[in-house]
Formats: C-alpha cells, structure tokens, sequence
C-alpha cells in the first residue's frame, strides 16, 4: 500500500507542476502587456489666429497610435481656448464621467455633455451634474515663429 | 449512477471504491458534491479500468498523445487572443505575439507541439502494428485512429498557412494546386480549398475556420470515440497472454504514463523555450527567387511528387498516397488470423516495415535534396547597402523614430508586400493621409532599393560596413543597378560587374565612370564625372578594381 500511495503522491505532484507551469506560461501570455511609447508628442492644430477670445474651438487631432499589433490612426477632439493675449489653454473633449464627448454650447457658454448632463465652465470645471472632476487639461505651446499651436498627445 | 464494475481488481485501495464511508470531515464538501453529482463514480469509471496483466511501458502513448492534444489546444486557444486572420494582419499581429518571451514560447509549443504530436500519433500506429491491436474486436478503434491521424495532419496543413509569410503562402499554393489532381472533382476541392479566385483573404479565413473551428469539433469527437472503443474492448495488452490478475489502470499504469508524458512534454519545452522558428518575410505572391518547402512530416510527399513529372504527377499526388491509405484501412482484414505475436505474423510486419522504410527514406531525401542558394541569401547586396544609405538620408526619419509616429529606423521590419512599400516610399502620404510630411522626391532605383533594404532588414539587422562600401551602395543603387549587375542583382543591358576587377586597375575605372569615350570610345554609357563627388568616384573605382 505504500507503494501506492507513492504512485498517486508522484502523479499528483507531476501533473500539479505541468498544470502550474502551462498556467504560468499561458497566464503572463493573456496578460502580456504592449511596450508602450513614452507619450508626449507635440501636434499642430492649427493657427493662434483662427481662434477667438475666450470662445473654445474645437480642433480634431489626427493621431497614431500603436494598438498591440495595429497601427491605429486615431482621432481625438481638444478644445483650444484663447485667453485674448498670449496664454492658451487646451482642454480634452472627454467627459471625466463616463468618456462621452462634451460640446461647447454657445448660448450659455459652457461645456456640455449630452450623455448625463455633466456641464463644464469655459475653463473645463464642474457646474453641474456627475462629472467628479475637471476636464483634463492638454499641454498647449505656441509656436512663435509659425504662429501654430501645438498641443502634447 | 450505476456501476460497471462488480468487483474491485487487485490493488484497488479501500478508499478508491465508490462509496467512502462519511464522516471524514476534509471529505464533507466533497460528500455533499457526490451526493448531488456522483463525481467518485465517475472518477472510478474514468481511472479504474482493469488493464492485463504485463501492460507494460509500450502502452502509454496513448496518454502521451492525449496531453500533447491538451498543450496544443490550450496554447492554440490562447494564440486566437492576439491572432488576426486577415492577409493585412496576420503577419503583424503574430509579430506582436513573438514580440515577449510569454508568446515566444506559446507560440513555440504551438509550433514543436504539432511536430510532437505527428512523431507521437506514428509511433502509437507503429506500437498497434507491431502488437497486432487493430485485430478483431478492435477494427472500429483501428479506423478511427487513421481518421485522427488524417486530422492531426490537416491541422498541420491548416495552421501553416496562418502566419502569412513566404513559407506559409508557398505552401499553401503548393497544396491547393495539389488538390487540382483529385480525379473528377479537382476544380471543386481546390475552390473549396482557396474559398476566393486565388489564395488570399477567403483562403486565409477558411483555413482559419477549419484550423481553430472545423478540425478541433472533429478531433473531440474522435478522440472520444476512439477512447471508449478502446474501454468498450479493453486494451489488447501483451502479445501472449501472461499470468496473474488484471491490474487497475490508476495509480500503477497511470504513473507509467504519467512519467512519459512529464518526458515528452519536457522534451517540448525545451524546444520552445526559445520559440519557433523566425517568421520569413511577409507572403509575396510576385516574388520568383522564394523556394517553397513543406514542413518536415510533408516532405516525404514533396519528395515522391518529384519522382512522377508531367502526366504522371497524379501518380505520386493522390495514387502512391491512396494506396498507403487504402492499404492501412484494410489492414485488419488484410491480416485476418487472430495471431498477434509480431514474430509470428512475418508478411504483415514485412509489408508495414518496408512501407514505413519507404516514408523515413523519402522524408530524408526530401531533407536533404534542398537547393543551394538559401544560404546566398544571408548576404547584404549593394542595392540593400544602398538602400539604407537612402532612408537615412531622405526624409524617412521624421516619422521613423524612436519617439515619432511609426517604427524606428533601425526597426523596420516589412509587413506588407513590396508594392506597398514602394508605393509608402514613393508617398508617405498616400498610405498615411493627413499624417506623414508631404514626400521627398525620389528617383525609382531609390525606391526600389529601399524596399530592397527594408525587406532584408526584416530578416536580419544590419550589420554595418566601412564608409567606403556604403558609399558604394548609395552610388550603385542611385546609378548603376539599372544597367549592371553584381552579385546577381541588378540590370543587363551593361556588362556584369562581379569580377570585374580581374581586367582592369582603379584608374581606369575612374576614368571611365567620369568620361567613359575617355577610355572606350563606343561606350553607350553615359559620363558621371558631374554627378558624383571626388570621395564617390574614387570609392567606386577602388570597389570596382577589388572586384576579383
């Protein structure tokens, strides 16, 4: 009988070090994540002056991304607000509450968003609704030279 | 549940019966679960089979194919993760998979795993020959063993395609063609086959289909089948019949084969650990110089095809190849007697040994009969040299940079076919739209050894040259690939250039690249002495005078 028990202790052991090993393997495998790209590069869109004082225009950014295997060209909406004089700041289209895109309504000059009723000051804050925070803010420089304004993505 | 089984065999432990007595209290969950599942009477079904008496360690693999199944249905389902069957992707998106160690070595078990699994399906055919298991009452099982051989290989065949490089679209090519001898019905078996008018997105989605759909619901059933043909006649055992009681199969046989398995299945991950063989380049339908071979377990077919030219190939595709089946098929009724001891059936044996010699030694031909010039194709030519010369120099850094918009420079690496390359080179644009920087004008020899160069580099990295070979290859690929050749690569309406060294010294080939009527009269070459600088006139003429 100790031989037995023997046997069934070594099948049990063999087959729990094959299962642990293919899980190992198979496991870091479904969770293998792509080596991203340190973020932070700058992108023109468009000129300091198409925009108007204090209205927020909203530029479409062509942008691409590396998606595991694929090469995705991605589009993204940044707000571009001109403060009149020579500071500009870009705020994220993405709602900070579910990620719907926000909208500038000019009658009431403010952000809305059209999923759960989160609105946004001219400066991206919180007036109303779920939002937990601010729009995010985009890194924004002007180029002197060009005139271009570049936003970080 | 009702129990197959009356009496306990010999070395059945007390505690392994049906019924455990209550009241072991790390045993109450699993009371609870048997009360409402019955799981201990399945488990006694499943393992406690009587096996004969002198089962001995030619039995086991069986159990060696069955976990081979396992690892390669495993790591095949977990591969579709990241896999993507269409001809744009594909190579990509396996790329991706062999881009971390985890996938490297799922992917490697995958690959080592069908060879494994091919070895292990023969050597069990071989082990029921020899032992005369297919005899009556176990036909049923001996045909649904060929079947799940037949299936293994077209898994085999299937999955080859799935990278979308070279090997696997040659191959696929090959086989489909192939199929176009089936006798009556060729243009239906290949249509079926390539799903579109040629092997391409229909084709790479069917066999995907087939591969990870199709085969695995057949190959289930089948395994199942052939296991409980195998429990409903027991086990053949021992040619002779020894003395002594039957043997339970768990723990005593299972630790045979759990042994083996632990071997074979070490064995494949010591091949995988660095993964499978490299991706070739990206498949190209134009490409003339690619030599398409089968993977090993085919190249005894790939070979016998060469012995029947012309007319005759469908002797050596489908005749030859019928007949080996037909001939396995009917083997339990071919040798009929209820003898099993191999020694004592010699035509049988005579027949199955000459027709496996036949296989190993066609395989082997086919191994060693492969052409000469895959190892050329290690060598960087000038136009590839050149090539790199020029997406340095061009404006090709913008975007291929480390921290830019697409893959380095020094890590391009080819996923499409050379149109799409020229056409990217030519205009960045036109792939990228609203992206890339407006194209950089390019003459059609840069373009060309661009794409030279970027599809060497998908193979190897570059290994640097001295100033003056670069200089070189910037020359040569600018101006004289058109006309010349060096080693092989480039045009014919000049002279070849590879040896050209042995007729004449540097000074006259710089004389001659700058004026040629200078030192040949006649000559229809036109003079370069105003488009090259002093440092390229005297590389070429150096390189050219070397050129022994």
């Amino acid at each position: 009988m100790h031989r037995r028990r023997a046997l069934i202790v070594f099948i049990n052991s063999v087959i729990a070090l094959i299962g642990g090993g293919l899980t190992a393997v198979l496991g870091a495998f479904a969770t293998m994540r792509p080596s991203t790209r340190a973020e932070g590069r700058w992108v023109r869109a468009g000129l300091a002056a198409d925009l108007t004082p204090n209205v927020p225009v909203p530029r479409v950014l062509s942008l691409s991304r590396q998606d595991g295997w694929y090469r995705e060209r991605a589009r993204a909406t940044v707000f571009l607000v001109w403060d009149g004089s020579k500071g500009v700041h870009a705020l994220s289209a993405t709602c900070t509450h579910l990620g719907c895109q926000v909208r500038w309504d000019e009658a009431s000059t403010k952000f809305r968003c059209p999923c759960h009723g989160g609105v946004f000051d001219q400066q991206g804050n919180v007036i109303e609704g779920p939002p937990p925070r601010a729009l995010n803010r985009v890194d924004v420089r002007l180029d002197e030279n060009t005139g271009a304004v570049l936003v970080r993505v | 549940m009702t129990e197959p089984h009356t009496a306990r065999p010999r070395g059945m432990g007390p505690g392994e019966g049906p019924s455990r007595g209550p009241g072991r209290r790390p045993g109450l969950i699993f009371d609870w679960l048997h009360a409402r599942t019955g799981f201990r009477g399945a488990r006694h079904v499943l393992l406690d089979e009587p096996l004969p008496s002198g089962t001995g360690w030619f039995f086991t693999l069986g159990s060696v194919l069955l976990g081979l199944l396992a690892v390669q249905i495993l790591t095949g389902a977990f591969l579709t993760l990241y896999y993507a069957a269409t001809p744009d992707h594909a190579y990509d998106s396996i790329r991706f998979i062999i881009s971390a160690v985890p996938g490297r070595i799922v992917r490697g078990l995958h690959h080592y795993g069908a060879s494994f699994l091919v070895v292990a399906a023969v050597l069990h055919m071989v082990r029921v020959v020899v032992f005369g298991s297919y005899k009556a009452p176990r036909e049923a099982t001996w045909l649904s063993g060929l079947v799940l051989l037949g299936l293994i290989l077209a898994f085999s065949l299937t999955g080859y395609l799935l990278p979308w490089d070279q090997r696997a679209y040659w191959a696929t090519v090959v086989t489909i063609n192939i199929s176009r001898l089936t006798p009556l019905a060729g243009e239906l078996v290949s249509g079926l086959l390539r799903g579109g008018a040629s092997v391409g997105a229909l084709t790479l989605t069917r066999w995907y289909a087939i591969h990870v759909i199709f085969l695995p619901l057949a190959l289930l059933s089948l395994t199942v089948l052939h296991i409980v043909l195998m429990r409903r006649h027991g086990i053949s055992g021992p040619v002779r019949p020894r003395p002594g009681d039957p043997i339970p199969f768990y723990p005593w046989q299972a630790a045979r084969d759990t042994t083996i398995v632990a071997v074979v299945l070490v064995a494949l991950a010591a091949f995988a650990w660095n993964g499978a063989p490299p991706l070739e380049a990206p498949a190209d339908p134009s490409d003339s110089t690619y030599i398409p071979r089968p993977e090993w377990y085919f190249l005894g077919l790939f070979q016998l095809l060469k012995y029947f030219p012309g007319k005759w190939e469908i002797v050596g595709a489908m005749v030859v190849p019928g007949i080996v089946a037909a001939l396995l098929v009917l083997l339990p009724w071919l040798d009929r007697t209820p003898v099993r001891d191999p020694r004592r059936r010699p035509l049988a044996m005579l027949f199955f040994t000459s027709g496996l010699f036949g296989v190993v030694l066609l395989t082997s031909l086919g191994w060693r009969d492969r052409p000469r010039n895959v190892a050329a194709a290690g060598t960087w030519t000038l136009r590839e040299i050149g090539g790199r010369q020029f997406t340095q120099s061009r404006g090709c850094a913008k975007c291929h940079a480390t921290e830019g918009l697409a893959d380095p420079l020094e890590a391009l690496s080819a996923s499409r076919g050379p149109e799409w390359l020229a056409g990217h080179v030519e205009d960045p644009e036109m792939i990228a739209p609203g992206i890339r920087e407006s194209p950089h004008s390019l003459g059609e020899r840069e373009v060309a050894a661009i794409v030279a160069y970027v599809r060497k580099l998908s193979r190897q990295p570059y290994p640097g040259f001295d100033a003056q070979t670069e200089t070189v290859g910037r020359v040569y690929g600018r101006f004289c690939v058109g006309c010349h050749t060096i080693d092989g690569d480039g045009g014919k309406d000049g002279p070849d250039l590879s040896h050209v060294g042995t007729k004449h010294e540097v000074d006259y080939f710089r004389r001659l690249i700058e004026d040629p009527e200078s030192v040949k009269p006649d000559a229809e070459m036109p003079s370069f002495g105003s488009k090259l600088t002093e440092t390229e006139l005297n590389a070429m003429a150096t390189y050219l005078a070397g050129r022994k």
